[in-house]
């Protein structure tokens, strides 16, 4: 009896010792947390009144970024992380135009050189000095190595050339308009050579260095990836923040919660069904800006389908009430649009945008003409939760397609099956798909109308696209090459190989406390957001 | 005992071959990841390349028997999304995980036990029902809904809770309520129909008819006979909890398996995904052996040979 009493105490001394070990992995991990997530802890009485002197600006992300080998990913809110970390050459202002950031002075010298000088006194977080060998490593790293995912963006640069410490010549292979279109996005931060030759790549990607306004701290996977202040910034460092933490609350009601009892003071993508909610909470507020995301049909133009009838297609575009849509499913939070390329990018054409085309008869008119008098039966491949209401926008979709006799049956997908139908080439009739641009210059968004490109896939084929795009391709002419791809849009919202229907907004929840514009490109650049 | 724990460890080898011919196949079988790295904008020719790259391309046979000879020197391949090795970044997570289903487990054993107990002796009285009724509520509400819920009522509208991330010992109360209220609701059933058995065994009856008190009667004598099928349910409900990480670590953006598994599978991190298996796999297999082990040291007359 009592060796079986000793027996049962040592089995409930042994899981009190399992309880107690777990606690003691608490009592760590909270210094931790008290060291740098003043912000988060913080508990306050339903309302987010925040503290005001409070130093540490906390951004909800939805995702965790991939990775900090900023040539190895193409991930927009990635992006926006290193944003803060790394400087390009060229940076693009909240008008989406282009200029100098570490560079000093540049000069095309031909078609296919372009010569530059960088700013003198500009220092990595480790403080090396930044010198022309750092750009070559960066630049021709990405250019020849064919696995990086950024490869395909910057392999137009043959090589680049040192001069001196602070001067060197980017030479491409072809003449490449859109090089500084390249050189001020994702993919082009520059990098400290010596500092990664000397550490290697995995110590480079657990302690990374640049030479931008923050500073690497801590990241810590699918939870937070926290940056302080560089003392050394070229431009000045910055005082606003003591430090800035991104966390990772991929679920929404989670991430509004978060909002809204202040413990984060901006949260990225609100759900429309919050939208009121943050706006009516004492201490937030919504703010939203367009994205540089467009939401299309994508139709098939191959022979005996019925939307390789132009007539069919521009039925289908004269038969969908853009507006209705925007206004009532996307709750007037987006626009409009009949091209891919919306202001701010290179060769937007003003003309198609915040405009569409709704006509019912004129569809029904189409229709008869084409012999499809009395309607079909179509396919339309949808995502669901990928983009802003995108199963609410191809239901109603087909509701008004219904009205002229065109019977659509939405199939909705899971993302990752969605994509293999693209990859493997067997989509239907028609699919929804949301498409941005990250190199902000429209040859991006009009090569997706290129016949080659989706041979067997769309089978769009239109000669005179064709030559425009090649003709574009290597027109160092910029004012020449915008008209060209405002051409290509024309010539597309005509004959509607895609139907445009809206471009998409960024819709972010921000606590009252801070002043913050959102820009198009979805950056957020800690530089530009204040306390009030 | 050496010996059969040497055998069962032995055991193990076999049976986490078999786990890792399932989850490769399933993963195979389940698709490409190439297109889903890349923007949707890339074109044939970098799905391609980047497919090759990977190493991809090779015939089924060819990638499971290099994955298996790596997976015998440790290593279970290279995360695609985060580009290092899969291994330590899963292992960097388990804490969390265990960190979670610990206090869920404490939060279900608190519950439970005096609960089952309590009905047990109570049968057919009020708060029986209330308990056996308060269980199959437990067990029906979907962990998800749950966490949301707790999120709403304590973190928004009362303020007392943090709403999700991990940190202090705040910021675990409400997932592990979430995940714990799920297994009480069955441990609670479980512990109170095996009482009510032992209550009506000889022995208890004796004891009772000794005069012993009540008290000492059910927690001296019944409660230990109790104890082995609530070992085996609570080695069970391991698999369970698990399970239920994945959900509640999301709900309260928890920096354990659970979310690192749902990412990977959503972005069909191969490596990732089954290093996770893999390990959940491990860790059920180990509560089962722990059980058998506590049998037997529960209960003299369990002999392994």
């Amino acid at each position: 009896m009592k060796k079986k009493s000793l027996l049962f105490g040592g089995m409930l001394g042994a899981s009190m010792i399992m309880l107690a070990a777990c606690g003691g992995d608490e009592d760590t991990s909270t210094n931790e947390a008290d060291g740098n997530e003043n912000g988060n802890g913080n508990v306050s009485e339903g309302a987010a009144d925040v503290d005001e002197d409070d130093r540490t600006l906390t951004i909800a992300m939805g995702t965790d970024i991939v990775s900090f080998d900023i040539h190895d990913h193409n991930n927009t809110s990635t992006e926006a992380v290193h944003d803060n970390m790394f400087n390009y050459l060229f940076k693009k202002d909240e008008n989406q135009e282009i200029h100098p950031e570490l560079v000093e002075e540049y000069e095309q010298i031909d078609d296919r050189t372009l010569k530059i000088s960088l700013i003198e006194g500009v220092e990595f977080h480790n403080g090396e000095p930044l010198t022309s060998d750092d750009v070559k490593f960066t630049l021709e790293r990405v250019a020849t190595d064919d696995t990086l995912r950024e490869h395909p963006n910057y392999n137009q640069i043959q090589e680049v050339e040192v001069i001196d410490d602070l001067t060197f010549r980017i030479i491409t292979h072809e003449p490449e308009p859109s090089l500084f279109h390249r050189l001020s996005r994702i993919g082009s931060g520059i990098l400290p050579s010596e500092y990664i030759e000397e550490n290697g790549w995995d110590h480079f990607l657990n302690n990374p260095v640049g030479t931008g306004p923050y500073q690497f701290e801590e990241w810590v996977r699918d939870d937070r990836v926290v940056f302080t202040p560089f003392e050394n910034y070229f431009e000045g460092a910055v005082e606003e923040w003591d430090e800035v933490v991104y966390r990772v609350i991929p679920e929404n009601s989670t991430r509004v919660s978060e909002l809204l009892t202040g413990g984060v003071d901006i949260a990225v993508n609100i759900p429309p069904a919050d939208w009121e909610r943050v706006e009516d909470n004492d201490g937030t507020h919504m703010k939203s800006e367009t994205s540089n995301r467009t939401v299309m049909l994508i139709l098939r133009a191959t022979e005996g389908y019925p939307t390789s009838d132009v007539r069919v297609r521009q039925a289908i575009n004269y038969a969908i009430d853009n507006e209705a849509l925007t206004e009532n499913v996307l709750q007037g939070a987006a626009t409009p649009t009949r091209t891919r390329v919306a202001p701010g990018n290179f060769g937007a054409n003003p003309d198609l945008y915040d405009t569409y085309v709704y006509d019912v008869e004129k569809a029904q008119e189409l229709l008869d003409e084409a012999g499809y008098g009395d309607g079909f039966e179509m396919t339309l491949h949808s995502p669901r939760g990928r983009y802003l209401q995108d199963a609410e926008v191809s239901e109603m979709v087909a509701g008004m397609l219904a009205a002229v006799g065109i019977q659509v049956n939405v199939e909705f997908m899971e993302w990752s099956n969605f994509v293999d139908m693209r990859a493997a080439h067997t989509n239907e009739d028609a699919y929804l798909i949301g498409l941005g641009n990250s190199m902000f210059d429209g040859a991006y968004s009009v090569d997706w109308y290129r016949s080659e490109r989706f041979e067997g896939e769309t089978d769009y084929v239109n000669e005179e696209i064709d030559a425009l795009l090649e003709a574009s391709a290597t027109n160092m002419d910029q004012e020449e090459r915008e008209q060209q791809i405002q051409q290509i849009e024309e010539i597309a919202a005509e004959d509607v190989p895609h139907i445009m229907l809206h471009q998409e907004t960024i819709n972010l929840g921000i606590n009252d406390r801070i002043d913050f514009t959102p820009t198009m490109d979805e950056m957020m650049y800690v530089p530009s957001i204040t306390r009030n | 005992m050496g010996k059969y724990l040497l055998r069962r460890i032995l055991q193990f080898i076999p049976v986490l071959l078999i786990i890792s011919f399932i989850i490769f196949s399933l993963v195979f079988i389940a698709g490409d990841p190439v297109a889903l790295m890349l923007p949707e904008d890339a074109s044939q020719e970098d799905i391609q390349d980047l497919r090759e790259s990977l190493g991809l391309d090779r015939p089924f046979i060819v990638q499971y028997g290099s994955y298996l000879m790596n997976l015998v020197q440790g290593d279970f391949g290279d995360s695609f999304r985060y580009n290092a090795s899969a291994l330590p970044i899963v292992l960097e997570r388990l804490p969390a995980t265990l960190e979670l289903a610990v206090a869920a487990m404490a939060v279900a054993i608190i519950i439970s036990i005096p609960l089952g107990i309590w009905s047990a002796t109570k049968q057919n009285s009020f708060m029986d029902f209330f308990a056996t009724g308060g269980a199959v509520i437990g067990k029906a509400m979907p962990n998800f809904w749950l966490g949301i819920m707790l999120i709403l009522l304590f973190s928004v509208t009362l303020g007392w809770l943090p709403v999700s991330g991990r940190g202090t010992l705040a910021h675990l109360i409400l997932p592990a309520i979430t995940l714990g209220t799920g297994i009480a609701a069955e441990m609670t059933r479980l512990i109170r129909s095996s009482m009510i058995e032992v209550l009506s065994q000889d022995y208890v009856r004796t004891a009772k008819s000794k005069g012993i008190k009540d008290f000492f009667v059910v927690y001296k004598h019944a409660f230990r006979n109790t104890l082995i099928p609530v070992i085996t349910i609570t080695a069970l409900q391991t698999s369970t909890v698990v399970g239920g990480t994945l959900i509640t670590e999301t709900v309260f953006s928890w920096p354990g398996l659970g979310q690192l598994l749902i990412q990977a599978v959503n972005t069909r991190d191969m490596a990732i995904v089954q290093a996770c298996v893999f390990l959940i796999a491990i860790m059920v297999i180990a509560m089962n052996l722990i059980a058998d082990i506590l049998y037997r040291l529960l209960d003299p007359r369990i002999k392994y040979n």
